[in-house]
């Protein structure tokens, strides 16, 4: 790579832009090897990638953060015979210095401009196998332009290959997002008292995670206030009625930094009076997480995994019991639920490579008490199980 | 009376009606396309097609716990596969809501393919769905029986022109984005860190009632001049920048672009601040300011049915002097509706041809942001949002320019 500055744009205060708020040159050059390796071994020459997560390992780039799931598009391109990721960026703030100018193309609304930018990027016109991490009905004719002659094939296995088993340097993010997730945590306990809503507590999650310096969060979905009577039900979007005194409340934070991201569960009782029955729950809900969690060993498939739970007698989970967590989600994604048609759990098949950093979600529910949900995060070490998180459990939390 | 298609805008929108009148618009576009359904993954194609409410989550949170919708052609209401069952809507049956899916997994997709054939049984032959996004696990579950085609073609008739109920949805998002920005602005002091900004914006917007919020809030500190950067592939100016920690400081200028969700539709505010205790414009500075009211109202005096793309970009240019007002790599006016920024757009680099096709409607919704830049003293920015009435336009944001005199 040739040297960058003099080139690159220096704003008012004298910072170059953005480049103070990229990852370490050292994390960022192990993602790129890790990615072409798994290129090499998948025998693809060219990968295509749509989503923000996939972007920022490939380039280490600082994007926009927008809700949601968008339409698949090319929004990098990583070409194994240049070593080279060609960005859509309009500018260079926030790129690494190892994706130059000229690996830039910019935004157009228009499709024969972006397959004129795709088709400008050395080495795709030669590909002879071109992966994808999705597709849409109308992308593979864009790309056919741009290679003609490639194959077009699923991109899905080399890109997982690098991504999911994480570098000490990355699980070191993962647990410094955590940190920013507990701070949240906490924040949310000292708001919990009766008469305050799950928007109320929302509210205070958002605000300190941004306060933190990470300003958007993984899901909004962070607190579920359970009821004392009747049957339970885990719910994710915030309610605007007061939560009783006695309630069970489950806040769920999570954080990012540097774009790895945290998390915590824990459940705390509104106005702090514990019962014999809320202690019993949280009993129930950390005996079956813990026997999940004993279970994240390398090699584990996702079936062990459900049958470390099941065995505990508890009825399913209402949400993954286990989903990879790197730059955002990640697969695997294991269930207990029966779904239609398949009659057990998805993720079964999956295979728990070491270095993989799972969230493990324990949800115990009792009508008449409440549920109880209990997350942690859980590095799959050689050696076994690691846990990440480190917040108090049980419904008393800080105070006991 | 202001109206579109006969009809006023409401104070609230009946979301009942807003659910059931777009179904009907999916449902003619089907047949104008000749398909037998839909099949939605991405965030805003499901949020139209179901009105299903889910947590804002992040993009790849949002890839594995996806709400689906399928659309059954002739069939009076969608389906819905959804981790949040608790977002659907109340008049949607329970054998229409259905659990999760995760079709970007190969398990997953099984799942949906089996649910698929399970919803169109019976059509025997081939199908055809139009689709946002199909991931290879799903291309591979679904097999060679189904062609797929781009959904854009049915929803993007569908979602150009807006009911009255969708205007309501998109002024109430409005209202909320920019009562929040009230409590936000008075922050823009030196000394502040622009996340300080984004943490009383977001706690704000939950507070006044909003579903979610679309868009890491933009503070962006502005370079005087394009030459001091960032570099650009075109030259012009670099925008949106993603937000940081950074400090503030005096007489730096903002350009402030936020957007959240009310009953699934986006919100876009933009305005230019500058960040002082005392913040007051130079004459430069007013003077830009002016530019670009004069731009925006030469463009809305043009605003009403019958008009094309071409003639507001036009009028848009000729009002700043043979400038063209808006930057490079955006618009002069987008859309906004399930999606932050959506047809109509004009001044895009789609041509001229394009927008002379595009002709104004009633129920288009405009989000103008003409850019003024000033090279050597950074630039105004602001947007404001009108929809197409039967006869003009009716304002759908109503906030103040503080600290420029309007």
């Amino acid at each position: 790579m040739s040297d960058m500055s003099g080139r690159r744009g220096v704003t008012t205060s004298g910072v170059r832009p953005g480049e103070d708020l990229l990852d370490d040159p050292v994390v960022r050059a192990d993602r790129r090897r890790r990615l072409f390796a798994a290129m090499a071994d998948a025998g693809v020459d060219a990968l295509v990638l749509g989503r923000p997560a996939d972007v920022a390992f490939a380039t280490g780039a600082r994007q926009l953060w927008t809700a949601g799931a968008r339409p698949f598009g090319p929004l990098c391109v990583a070409v194994a015979a240049t070593e080279r990721t060609h960005l859509l960026s309009v500018w260079d703030d926030g790129v690494p210095p190892e994706v130059g100018h000229e690996d830039l193309f910019g935004l157009t609304w228009n499709p024969a401009r972006l397959a004129a930018a795709l088709s400008a990027i050395p080495g795709l016109a030669d590909a002879r196998r071109v992966g994808t991490t999705s597709s849409t009905p109308g992308f593979p004719r864009l790309l056919a332009g741009a290679a003609p002659g490639a194959e077009v094939v699923d991109g899905g296995a080399a890109l997982w290959a690098a991504r999911l088993p994480k570098s000490p340097a990355e699980v070191e993010r993962i647990v410094a997002a955590t940190a920013v997730a507990e701070g949240a945590l906490a924040a949310m306990v000292a708001a919990l008292r009766p008469g305050a809503s799950e928007r109320d507590l929302l509210a205070v999650y958002l605000e300190r995670i941004a306060a933190a310096g990470a300003p958007t969060p993984p899901t909004d979905g962070v607190v579920c206030a359970t009821p004392t009577t009747g049957p339970v039900a885990l719910h994710r979007l915030a309610r605007p009625e007061p939560i009783a005194a006695g309630q069970l409340v489950a806040l769920d934070p999570g954080g990012f930094h540097r774009g790895y991201e945290g998390g915590v569960g824990r459940t705390r009782v509104a106005g702090g009076r514990i019962t014999a029955a809320h202690g019993e729950l949280a009993a129930r809900t950390q005996h079956a997480l813990a026997a999940v969690v004993a279970a994240c060993r390398p090699g584990a498939t996702g079936a062990e995994i459900a049958a470390a739970w099941t065995a505990t007698g508890e009825p399913p989970p209402p949400v993954p019991l286990a989903h990879g967590v790197g730059l955002g989600m990640e697969p695997p994604v294991v269930t207990v639920v029966p779904d239609v048609g398949v009659g057990s759990g998805i993720g079964a098949g999956a295979v728990l490579a070491a270095g993989t950093v799972l969230a493990v979600t324990g949800w115990v529910a009792e009508p008449g008490v409440g549920g109880c949900l209990e997350r942690d995060l859980v590095l799959v070490a050689e050696d076994g199980p690691q846990v990440l998180t480190t917040a108090p459990r049980g419904p008393g939390g800080e105070a006991t | 009376m202001t109206t579109v298609d006969g009809q006023p805008v409401p104070a609230v929108a009946d979301r009942p009606r807003m659910r059931r009148e777009r179904h009907a618009k999916l449902q003619d576009q089907l047949v104008a396309q000749g398909l037998d359904g839909l099949l939605l993954l991405t965030t805003s194609a499901v949020s139209y097609a179901t009105g299903a409410d889910a947590p804002a989550t992040d993009s790849a949170r949002a890839a594995l716990q996806r709400p689906v919708a399928v659309v059954v052609a002739g069939a009076p209401r969608p389906h819905l596969f959804t981790p949040y069952p608790e977002g659907a809507p109340p008049e949607l049956p329970a054998d229409h809501v259905h659990l999760a899916v995760v079709p970007d997994l190969d398990d997953g997709a099984a799942v949906l393919a089996g649910a698929l054939r399970e919803l169109f049984g019976g059509a025997g032959g081939r199908l055809r769905l139009g689709a946002d996004e199909v991931p290879h696990p799903l291309a591979r579950a679904l097999g060679p029986g189904i062609d797929v085609v781009p959904a854009s073609s049915v929803l993007g008739p569908a979602k150009l022109c807006k009911t009255p109920d969708e205007l309501a949805c998109i002024r109430a998002a409005q209202h909320i984005n920019e009562l929040a920005m009230l409590d936000v602005a008075p922050l823009a002091r030196p000394g502040n860190r622009q996340t300080d900004l984004t943490a009383t914006f977001l706690r704000r917007i939950v507070e006044l009632g909003a579903e979610g919020n679309g868009i890491d809030p933009i503070w962006q500190v502005m370079p005087a001049s394009r030459a001091e950067g960032p570099w650009t592939v075109h030259g012009d100016v670099a925008f949106p920048l993603p937000t940081s920690p950074r400090i503030l400081e005096e007489g730096d200028v903002v350009w402030v672009d936020s957007g959240i969700h009310v009953g699934g539709y986006a919100s876009d505010f933009g305005r230019t601040w500058i960040v002082s205790d005392d913040p007051r414009p130079t004459p430069r500075q007013q003077a830009q300011f002016d530019r670009w009211r004069a731009v925006v109202d030469a463009v809305l005096a043009r605003c009403k049915p019958g008009v094309s793309s071409l003639d507001l970009a036009r009028a848009a240019v000729e009002a700043d002097g043979g400038n063209r007002p808006w930057i490079e790599h955006f618009y002069l006016i987008h859309g906004v509706g399930t999606d932050s920024a959506e047809m109509p757009m004009v001044g895009t680099d789609l041509g001229e041809a394009f927008d002379e096709r595009q002709v104004l409607a009633p129920g288009m919704v405009l989000v103008l942001e003409p850019v003024i830049w000033d090279d050597g003293a950074a630039g105004y920015r602001a947007e404001d949002i009108v929809a197409v009435t039967d006869d003009g336009w009716l304002p759908l944001s109503d906030h103040p320019y503080d600290p420029f005199a309007a």
